[in-house]
């Protein structure tokens, strides 16, 4: 029935077709990232003789790990016309849970999948809120933020909790070639949801709903349906980074992964997505952390003090974002 | 009625083109204080150019304004404004979360030092009511008025500002009759007390209660002066008209509605406004029914119905090969689901992915063809948005291009192709060339007859009066929830068309 078509004008020869581009929407801004990102390679590796060895870049793709999950997560989130402030409390959450779960006597695995379980409860419960009783996202993982953070320094009584079996700690203790479990995973996510985001009916549900809710639900697309998995994904790997942190340093606590939230926010938004909807790709989002990964990293090597670390990261974000505007402008001319 | 003070507002052939387009010829046109003047004409014929003239909005390529015998120019409607002109558009621009008298008053709140005191500002909005017997407690908010209440409180805000004219554009559009009536009479005392008062308007039943002339515009030119008191609907419709054009006009294909029916609507009800007051309506297989309408006659609820979007709507919808519901669609996908696709008239909020390509936004309801477990297969994908692109002459560098880059008759395109992508038994568009060109216009058309032929049932949901007329091979008409007559074959007119969505009777 689809075959027999309706056909109105005689074909004629098809539009010519280009070959896509890296990232959906992302084109130039993921070019001026990516010669920004080697600029400041050549930067850091002029001023500190460690900075461009083997070694450093493990651990630079080390460092990132808990904040690029998390990003992964926001990704879909503010692809899809949503974001997520929770993941401030999520990670804390989600560290601080496997550790308990690992403490009472749980075989790893389980207690990973139960931290996962948990993180999908909170995000359908973000969806819910969001799509069900239509409070704005930005209100909602507000909430939600503090319930999860409250509840990560409840479960811990504010005190870091050690773990008993650091047997527990197998994604951070494993590694292949030098390199972590937890990279390997990382990594293996990102492909996974790169994937998922430009070759599955999910991923084209994903951007449609993102670049025009409305249009999205009128065109029969099961937008609240959408929007709540994508929370559930998003808090999901936001406490599997909770998981990877507290395998980082054998403890769960309250207090690791605070800054989730906006840090997640900045790197997505870096790599070029859009706030409102529609735009953005793992590509960029992966970009935006090593950017963000690799000013802390060279600024450390450089014995620069963390604090100055913030503010940088604070104005690449804006001169990014500022410059992309700007051609935004200049290309409306 | 010429004053001794002479006239409040005259123009010397005016004229405006937009390009090669002249969209206005030479308007001659005077107001004189207290009087009130109805400027009609059909959609394009130059009314709002000209409203936007006199506002300061655009500005004439020849002719000049005169204000009290004063030559003025204006450069925006703030000069306007201030030399006394205001203009109450059809979406008023208030602001809902503030009381009337703070938006009577708005941007000239009384204040000192920058502070501004509650009883000082309602003392003032109340005697700004008081000058015309307005009776609204000015400590609501906005929100919680009535459209006509609003209207009211726009034309208060702009009295206050000293207004000696004002120009409403289409003010009864969204109006109850109650509500309109209410309106008319404050109307009425405005001019009373020497106001001029200028109303654009393309219906005819509010022409004979109000204004003391009349002036029809069409294709730009004012072809006609004349006292509502001695012209009869009939005489006005066919100064709007012109000789009537000669249409493409479905070249005779009468169809046997009932026989074949793809669509039955029975009993439809909405309470509400606007309200549908029992519609009962079928389209056969390869025809395309119009339901044309004036605004606010509920036409466009019954579009809207069918694609699912109002629960609220009580009725029995029947579908060949779907059976039969006692209620319509609930939602979007259920409407998809029965082959029912949806073309919006809001094509940019409603109907497309403005960030997204061409290719995304073709395939946006046909994912389950171009996919297998989930998985897009993009080679498939490709082929299909190319042929469907081709097929409905989409003018584009390439496929990956936004469709937000495009014209917009090459995005209603787009947004055609993709409801025409899942093969519907049933169109249902929704004022489909609106803000498109000409030659979108005529080629759009000639898909939608194309389409139809191929054994796709149509329905228009318009309120273009010609294209209801062209396009149609049966035309209904719809006034206050009511389908008030069915035209075809030789009575298929503009005129009557037009008649019959004001109120009148077929000529």
């Amino acid at each position: 029935m689809t075959t027999e078509r309706l056909a109105t004008k005689p074909v004629e020869a098809a539009p010519k077709t280009r070959r896509r581009r890296f990232s959906l929407g992302v084109g130039a801004h993921f070019f001026g990232i990516g010669a920004f990102y080697i600029l400041l390679i050549v930067f850091f590796s002029i001023t500190s003789d460690n900075f461009f060895t083997y070694s450093n870049s493990l651990n630079i793709l080390s460092n990132i790990t808990v904040l690029g999950i998390v990003a992964l997560g926001q990704t879909l989130a503010i692809v899809s016309g949503g974001f997520d402030l929770s993941v401030s409390g999520t990670v804390p959450l989600g560290a601080v849970a496997f550790v308990l779960i690992s403490n009472a006597g749980f075989p790893t695995p389980v207690a990973i999948l139960l931290v996962l379980l948990i993180g999908a409860g909170i995000g359908l419960a973000n969806g819910l809120i969001v799509t069900r009783i239509g409070i704005s996202p930005l209100i909602a993982t507000l909430g939600m933020l503090s319930i999860t953070a409250g509840l990560a320094y409840t479960l811990s009584s504010g005190v870091t909790v050690p773990m008993k079996n650091f047997d527990a700690a197998i994604l951070a203790d494993q590694t292949v070639g030098g390199i972590s479990w937890y990279v390997i995973v990382f990594l293996l996510l990102c492909i996974v949801i790169a994937l998922a985001m430009r070759f599955t009916v999910f991923g084209r549900m994903l951007y449609a709903i993102g670049g025009n809710r409305d249009a999205s639900r009128l065109a029969g697309i099961r937008v609240d349906t959408i929007s709540t998995v994508i929370y559930m994904l998003c808090a999901a790997l936001a406490t599997f980074a909770g998981v990877v942190v507290s395998s980082q340093l054998f403890a769960g606590s309250a207090t690791v992964g605070a800054d989730a939230a906006l840090t997640s926010i900045a790197a997505v938004i870096l790599g070029g997505a859009a706030l409102f909807g529609g735009v953005g790709g793992v590509g960029g989002t992966l970009l935006g952390v090593l950017v963000l990964g690799t000013i802390a990293n060279g600024m450390a090597l450089m014995m620069v003090p963390a604090f100055y670390q913030q503010i940088a990261t604070g104005a690449i974000l804006l001169i990014a974002v500022g410059l992309g505007r700007f051609r935004a402008m200049i290309a409306a001319n | 009625m010429e004053g001794i003070l002479g006239h409040l507002l005259q123009t010397a052939a005016i004229a405006k083109s937009y390009g090669a387009n002249r969209v206005l010829f030479d308007i001659d046109f005077t107001l004189d204080h207290g009087e009130s003047v109805a400027v009609i004409g059909e959609n394009g014929a130059g009314k709002s150019t000209f409203a936007k003239i006199l506002t300061g909005v655009i500005r004439p390529d020849e002719g000049k304004l005169c204000l009290d015998d004063e030559e003025v120019e204006f450069h925006s409607p703030r000069d306007a404004l201030r030399s006394g002109l205001a203009f109450i558009p059809q979406e008023l621009a208030y602001v809902p979360d503030l009381t009337v008298a703070e938006n009577v008053l708005l941007g000239q709140w009384p204040s000192r030092f920058g502070l501004t005191t509650g009883a000082r500002m309602l003392a003032q909005a109340r005697v700004e009511c008081e000058r015309f017997d307005i009776d609204i407690d000015v400590r609501r908010t906005m929100r919680t008025l009535k459209l006509a209440e609003r209207q009211i409180v726009e034309i208060v805000k702009a009295l206050a500002r000293r207004a000696r004219l004002i120009i409403l554009d289409e003010p009864t559009a969204s109006l109850s009759e109650h509500e309109s009536q209410l309106l008319f009479r404050i109307l009425g005392r405005l001019t009373a007390s020497g106001v001029g008062v200028i109303y654009i308007s393309h219906r005819m039943d509010e022409v004979y209660r109000f204004s003391d002339r009349v002036d029809v515009l069409r294709n730009g030119t004012r072809v006609a002066s004349l006292s509502p008191a001695r012209t009869t609907p009939a005489q006005l419709i066919t100064h709007m008209l012109g000789q009537e054009k000669e249409d493409f006009t479905s070249d005779a294909r009468q169809r046997q509605a009932d026989e074949q029916a793809v669509l039955q609507i029975r009993g439809w009800r909405r309470d509400g406004l606007p309200s549908l007051r029992g519609i009962d309506l079928s389209v056969g297989r390869e025809e395309i029914v119009g339901l044309y309408g004036l605004r606010g006659s509920g036409a466009d609820l019954v579009g809207e119905g069918l694609a699912g979007l109002h629960r609220d709507i009580q009725g029995e919808i029947a579908l060949a090969g779907a059976g039969t519901r006692r209620q319509p669609f609930a939602t979007p996908l259920a409407a998809r689901h029965a082959r029912i696709a949806f073309v919006p008239a809001e094509r940019k909020r409603d109907g497309l992915v403005l960030v997204l390509s061409i290719q995304r936004n073709l395939g946006l309801m046909i994912y389950r063809l171009l996919s297998r477990f989930g998985v897009m297969l993009t080679g498939r994908e490709r082929r299909e948005s190319a042929d469907l692109a081709a097929r409905f002459d989409v003018r584009c560098q390439s496929l990956d291009q936004s469709v937000e880059s495009l014209s917009g008759g090459n995005q209603q395109k787009v947004m055609l192709a993709s409801r025409l992508a899942a093969a519907p038994r049933l169109l249902v568009l929704q004022e489909p060339t609106r803000g498109v060109d000409v030659g979108a216009r005529v080629e759009i058309h000639r898909f939608l007859t194309e389409i139809a032929r191929r054994g796709c049932a149509t329905l228009l949901v318009t309120s273009d009066v010609e294209e209801a007329v062209a396009v149609s091979d049966r035309l209904l008409i719809m006034r206050e929830g009511r389908i008030v007559g069915e035209l075809a074959g030789p009575e298929k007119t503009q005129a009557n068309a037009i008649a019959l969505a004001a109120g009148g009777a077929k000529t």
